[in-house]
């Protein structure tokens, strides 16, 4: 009960007060409604049962047992050997797993700013009033990168920063020779330059895939490509929620850009941006194509990401039953992250 | 059944239409790429699928035969003593091969298919200019007299595929250590890395790292075939199946300037790269569908068609097809490989089921030594300790299990 006294209006406004005991709430009259409607929902819970219930129940029961593919025949129908949860256990000790869960979380905490800030410069600029036909452009060329293929995403990626032949450094190749024949304008300084640059890459040949970090590097480009314009998207997508008055209201009372952002459209954002944070941790926790296809968690295990582990072990080592406690332990981590997402920056205008 | 992209399967489904007219036997394939062929064969057999024929990669055949999933040889003819062929004729196929791709503990499972032996392809005119007019015999030839001669100006001497995955563990790491003399596992399956002759030749492979191109840790097969046939490095040690790839003037330049060896030789001998796959009757299948893929895996593998599928771009496992000089004459790479079967090691790559553990392994920490982010002594450590738990979790040294490799 709060202290003001005034009543809860509302079901949701009750369940919301939380602590206090609810006040009795005068029943709405129940709407009914006919049998034809089972019918009409049957289809969507049936499917949603199919492919998403059951295979997540089947995946709990095969974490507790032990199901290593190559045995099947030597098991009794139905007969794996139950293990309580004893693969949940041996995942504590398994230096693999953790080592590749710790480098997903680097590449999340690297990725998931990145994308956010270049998404939002993007988001601003296409909110700008003024050269129409251009940001129509730009929004539509701005799906491209979503509609492609993920593992398509990562065959490019390793054409197009193939060391020897690829697009990127005939790139960067370009640049040097350019810098050389400007060179003599630049006198001392081209010097100071060109010593820094060949500190920094040795040889016009870049190996972007062969080094560990560069390799860490150019997955991280390619997801960057891929998914900023999806945050740029769905932040634009936030910014036409500003009411016009609004806006032109605190535009009149300050001529800083930041604070506008700040005060007024930062706060229509923050379900946007809520929404990004868990479906792209979702996605970087569950992201294997592209790396898959560009590295295959290579050179050495710089790129390997959980994804690829939990593929590894389920379907190379056909462990499913350890496969499947590591994807549930996956599910659960993203459940609490979302959880905490929500929490810490869920507010609804 | 399922077959691959290469050119053993494409010359087999060239020839397919004559099998089906003569027998009446329909035959459903499947394209896959290697990398996920064993995964849908394991599902496919773990949930009695539709598969009839069974495609084994020789590493796959231990797995697979214990398993249960094929029928051995011997049960086909008990069950089906008419359809054998009495031309067929086992003892044909090289032993070497018939060995490693079909034959688990003494029983032969199925004929070999699709064979590959490792070669040395070099650039004729590159090794000209440096003042050489044949290739290397030997390792330290390479290393010492070719290397130092053939990196230059952004050429290299030689390139070796070491990407992550099965390409790390067999054409990289397992490649130096035979010849060497050493080998992934002693007699009694404990790990064999710390013994001075892998040791060799583990450092061998990292001192040759300086002729090749940069970012070698990241070259596939085709990677590596490229760098040859586009003039960028001299020499590289690829499996007979490239040759195709390398005399096809839509993705070589070098069509006339290619040269064909079989692999140097390590201070124990030659040993080169083994590998290939056996076709074998699947058990899942039911009793009429067995007749009818034996009766395939007998055509496939069979004399008649061996100078066809050989002209059609695959490489026969049969000796018979070789006796032939002008076939001999036509591909030069045949020679080198039939050398390469006289002394190859059928468990190069161990065939036991848990390879597919011991095979991630290895590409992790053969990678990691490469890059020098731990030393070839830390790095085969840790490829032992780990080696021998997966063993041990097996049941090999309790004697759960006989030491098969």
């Amino acid at each position: 009960m709060r202290k003001s006294g005034r009543a809860l209006r509302t079901r949701s406004e009750a369940r919301l007060s939380g602590k206090g005991k609810l006040m009795p709430i005068r029943a709405v009259p129940r709407k009914t409604y006919s049998n034809g409607v089972i019918f009409f929902l049957a289809p969507a819970v049936i499917v949603l049962l199919a492919v998403g219930i059951f295979p997540l129940l089947f995946a709990v029961w095969n974490s507790m047992h032990e199901f290593i593919l190559s045995r099947a025949r030597i098991y009794a129908l139905h007969g794996q050997p139950f293990l309580w949860f004893q693969n949940y256990l041996g995942l504590v000790n398994d230096a693999g797993f953790r080592e590749s869960l710790f480098r997903t979380f680097v590449f999340l905490l690297i990725n998931l700013p990145i994308q956010l800030v270049l998404g939002l410069l993007i988001a601003l600029l296409l909110h700008k009033v003024g050269h129409e036909w251009l940001k129509n452009i730009c929004r539509v060329s701005l799906v491209i990168p979503l509609a492609t293929t993920l593992a398509v995403v990562g065959l490019m990626g390793r054409l197009m920063f193939n060391s020897s032949f690829g697009v990127v450094n005939y790139a960067v190749a370009t640049v040097i020779s350019l810098f050389h024949s400007i060179g003599p304008l630049l006198q001392g300084h081209f010097q100071v330059l060109h010593g820094f640059w060949r500190h920094v890459v040795p040889s016009n040949m870049i190996d972007w895939l062969g080094n560990p970090n560069l390799a860490f590097a150019t997955v991280s480009i390619m997801d960057c490509w891929q998914w900023t314009p999806f945050c740029a998207l769905v932040l634009l997508s936030s910014l036409t929620l500003v009411p016009p008055e609004i806006e032109e209201a605190a535009k009149l009372e300050t001529d800083r850009w930041w604070q506008v952002l700040w005060r007024v459209q930062l706060p229509f954002m923050l379900p946007g941006i809520t929404a990004i944070l868990i479906l792209r941790t979702a996605d970087i926790l569950k992201m294997f194509d592209v790396v898959y296809t560009m590295t295959q968690g290579g050179p050495g295990n710089a790129t390997d990401l959980i994804s690829v582990y939990v593929q590894r072990v389920g379907f190379r080592q056909v462990d499913q039953g350890v496969a499947s406690a590591q994807a549930i332990v996956l599910l659960i981590i993203t459940i609490i992250l979302s959880r905490i997402y929500i929490r810490y920056f869920y507010r609804e205008i | 059944m399922i077959f691959l992209d290469r050119p053993g399967y494409n010359a087999i489904i060239k020839l397919l239409p004559d099998f089906e007219k003569r027998t009446g036997i329909k035959i459903k394939y499947q394209i896959v790429p290697y990398e996920n062929t064993r995964e849908k064969e394991e599902l496919d057999f773990s949930s009695n699928g539709e598969l009839t024929v069974a495609l084994v990669d020789l590493v796959w055949i231990g797995e697979f035969a214990e398993a249960g999933w094929i029928v051995p040889f011997e049960e086909i003819k008990k069950k089906y003593p008419d359809i054998i062929d009495p031309n067929f004729d086992i003892n044909d196929f090289i032993p070497l091969i018939l060995n490693a791709f079909g034959t688990w503990q003494g029983k032969v499972y199925g004929p070999p298919f699709d064979n590959y032996s490792g070669l040395l392809y070099y650039n004729k005119d590159m090794l000209k200019e440096a003042g050489f007019d044949k290739p290397p015999e030997t390792w330290d030839e390479l290393i010492n007299t070719y290397a130092p001669k053939l990196t230059k100006n952004s050429k290299y001497a030689f390139a070796l595929q070491s990407r992550r995955g099965e390409t790390q563990s067999c054409d990289s790491f397992m490649r130096f250590l035979w010849p060497w003399g050493g080998s992934l596992l002693d007699a009694k399956f404990h790990s064999n890395l710390g013994n001075p002759k892998s040791q060799e030749g583990l450092n061998f492979r990292q001192s040759l790292e300086k002729y090749m191109p940069p970012g070698i840790v990241d070259y596939d097969h085709s990677d590596a075939v490229n760098a040859l046939a586009q003039g960028n490095v001299a020499m590289i040690t690829e499996w007979s199946a490239f040759y195709s790839t390398l005399v096809d003037p839509k993705s070589s330049k070098i069509v006339d300037k290619l040269g064909v060896a079989p692999e140097p030789k390590g201070p124990d001998g030659r040993k080169p790269a083994l590998g290939g796959f056996s076709l074998a009757v699947a058990s899942q299948a039911n009793d009429k569908q067995k007749a009818a893929a034996w009766l395939f895996i007998q055509w496939a593998t069979g004399k008649e068609i061996g100078k066809q599928y050989v002209e059609a771009g695959g490489i026969s496992g049969r000796q018979s097809t070789y006796k032939d000089p002008a076939l001999l004459a036509k591909y030069p790479f045949i020679q080198p490989m039939l050398d390469s079967w006289q002394q190859g090691v059928p468990e190069y790559r161990p065939r036991f089921s848990e390879w597919s553990k011991l095979t991630d392994i290895i590409a992790e920490w053969g990678t990691k030594m490469m890059l020098n982010q731990v030393s070839v002594k830390q790095g085969s450590d840790e490829i032992g300790t780990r080696t021998e738990a997966v063993l041990k979790d097996a049941g090999y040294y309790d004697g759960k299990k006989p030491l098969a490799q």
